[in-house]
């Protein structure tokens, strides 16, 4: 499933005092099976410009084609975008509202028309693919369930849509560390099997180049950055400059480097930096 | 007197409504903590750290055992208004703690409930806002700012009530990385050159690490408890209980299971470095 983005602007309580253009022309396109990760500061227009691509917010300007089809034309229905691109909002377990976990990852498939045996096909694989045991928690209230039991069923909610592209805003913040873990490991498992498009927002730096093969910066409702993680971090001190962070590996790398050793300063990830600082020590 | 906050065997226990049935979230848990000491507290989600907290202002009153605020008994009513005003609290989001149109108001708003007279409160006011430096933006509404400074100015109103120690409850946990840095660099500050005494719950081990001490919490007790360093060299009871270690105690680990000899105190990345460049 391909995403198209054509210079897109969308501007909030337009002639109000208040007025704010969130998305200022942002251009992005988005290759099927692709691991996208957008990152940028509060306020930046990350949550408005996924709202955009489920249909969920229509732009004022510019147009969105998802495989090819212009979601901003009328006569697009939601229900149909919203069933191939699902989207997790933030802090999703508030959302959740039935008696029980079943029936709340039940509630889109139900709303689909599908028969009976095929909803409860569809729930077993969701709460599968989030690492949730079925007859433990399918009858459970969710509220019983921990914080981060509590977000992925209702991330589970989102995947028995099926949907093509998952997009997930900011899916691990408030977790604990095991939570993070499990609940991006999880991501990481169900894209590698699905070969599904994953747009991911996040905070945090070390997890976005990690698993992103393509990065997209956000600043002031604009694309100002967008490439491989390699790409963008290359960009340290403009990405220090718009209120972000680099992945922890490599602000030791750059420590290192500073202090005129000869390291490799893109580095992304734990394990990569754990190399270069073997071969440090190892050539001493 | 030098002990900010005495726990003594605390046991507490949430009665659920629907059944009725008593949920024990802490217990036989004893602590101190010292006057100006700065405090970092960690567990896994439900290990009991809020209830913890709330304990410490007597938002909460024990089950069994004690907890005294500056000399005063949580349980002791008539001391309540010393007890909360001795021990502020900051929570994760900062939009629930917010409640005026205007930052100024929001910050007055606290002292004038004490009934503070208005020279004062505007003394108050003026002084809280530095102390965030937030200052600048006191003519502001507070829906326009900033996760990072709506959770300043959500601090300034603990502030303004004079406590000497504040409890923070997962400040950062929903700010962007600039967010994050300001209120951290806030809490050091309120902490050193106030000499508030900080009590803070984290989920960021890197932010846990910038503390006198650790607490960890586990299934209501405490399981580990010491400076940063004697906790975090305990990387695989650490992550027996479901937390992690800040990166650089990670790759120092790593590097001692491939038999290199890395001090076992080092935890920032300057230590880490200034190691490496030896
Ligand atoms: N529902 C809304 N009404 C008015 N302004 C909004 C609304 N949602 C977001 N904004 C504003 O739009 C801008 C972009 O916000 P958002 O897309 O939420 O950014 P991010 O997700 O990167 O934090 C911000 O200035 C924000 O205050
Ligand atoms: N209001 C409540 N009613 C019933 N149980 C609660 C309530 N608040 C917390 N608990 C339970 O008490 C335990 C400790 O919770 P909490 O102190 O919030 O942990 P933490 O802050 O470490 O995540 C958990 O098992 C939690 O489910
Ligand atoms: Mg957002
Ligand atoms: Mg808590």
């Amino acid at each position: 499933m391909s995403i198209k983005v054509e210079n897109i602007t969308h501007i909030y309580n337009e002639q109000m005092p208040y007025e704010t253009t969130a998305l200022d022309h942002v251009s992005v396109e988005i290759e099927s099976g692709e691991f996208v990760g957008i990152i940028g500061h509060t306020g930046s227009g990350k949550s408005t410009f996924i709202q955009h691509l489920n249909g969920l917010l229509k732009p004022k300007s510019g147009k969105i084609y998802i495989n090819g089809i212009d979601i901003t034309e009328k006569k697009v229905k939601a229900p149909e975008i919203r069933q191939k691109v699902g989207l997790v909002f933030q802090y999703p377990e508030y959302q959740l509202f039935e008696e029980t976990v079943f029936k709340d990852i039940a509630f889109g498939p139900s709303n689909l028309g599908l028969p009976q045996n095929e909803i409860e096909q569809r729930v077993y694989e969701a709460l599968s693919l989030v690492g949730l045991d079925y007859r433990e928690v399918t009858d459970k209230s969710p509220f019983d369930l921990s914080g981060g039991q509590k977000r992925r069923v209702a991330i589970a909610g989102v995947i028995a849509m099926k949907p093509e592209v998952l997009i997930l805003d900011e899916p691990t913040a408030g977790l604990d560390p095991k939570g993070h873990k499990e609940i991006l490991d999880m991501i990481k498992k169900m894209h590698k099997k699905e070969k599904n498009t994953i747009i991911l927002v996040s905070h945090n730096m070390g997890d976005i180049a990690e698993l992103s093969d393509r990065i997209i910066v956000m600043e002031k409702g604009k694309v100002v950055l967008t490439g491989s993680p390699k790409e963008v971090f290359k960009n340290a001190d403009y990405i220090e400059s718009i209120g972000l962070g680099l992945p922890p590996a490599m602000i030791l790398m750059r420590m290192l480097k500073q202090r005129g050793k000869h390291v490799y300063t893109d580095i992304l990830t734990i394990d990569q930096a754990e190399k270069q600082i073997l071969n440090l020590l190892r050539s001493k | 007197m030098n002990n900010m906050i005495e726990i003594k065997d605390l046991t507490f226990e949430y009665n659920r409504e629907e059944d009725g049935k008593n949920i024990p979230a802490l217990s036989g848990v004893d602590l101190n903590i010292e006057k100006g000491s700065f405090t970092a507290v960690i567990g896994h989600n439900g290990s009991g750290k809020s209830t913890l907290a709330k304990n410490m202002n007597a938002l909460l009153l024990p089950s069994g055992g004690k907890v005294y605020v500056n000399g005063y008994d949580t349980a002791d009513e008539s001391k309540l208004w010393h007890i909360r005003q001795a021990a502020g609290m900051v929570f994760q989001n900062p939009d629930n703690q917010l409640v005026s149109a205007i930052v100024e108001d929001d910050i007055a708003f606290g002292p004038e409930n004490l009934g503070i007279e208005p020279g004062e409160i505007k003394k108050r006011v003026k002084e809280s806002l530095q102390a965030v430096g937030m200052y600048d933006y006191r003519k502001k509404a507070p829906h326009l700012l900033s996760g990072g400074q709506k959770q300043r100015i959500a601090i300034a109103g603990v502030i303004a009530m004079r406590p000497e120690c504040i409890i923070f409850d997962e400040p950062t946990a929903m700010l962007d990385p600039y967010g994050r840095k300001e209120v951290m660099d806030t809490i050091r500050k309120l902490n050193k050159e106030e000499g508030i005494t900080i009590i803070l719950i984290t989920h960021f081990m890197d932010e846990a690490a910038l503390a006198d001490r650790i607490v960890v919490i586990d299934e209501g007790k405490i399981a580990l408890d010491g400076t940063p360093k004697s906790v975090f060299v305990q990387v695989e009871k650490l992550r027996k209980i479901g937390l992690e270690v800040p990166i650089v105690t990670e790759i120092a680990f790593r590097l001692r299971n491939k038999g290199i000899h890395v001090p076992e105190d080092i935890i920032s990345l300057e230590e880490m470095v200034n190691y490496l460049c030896q």
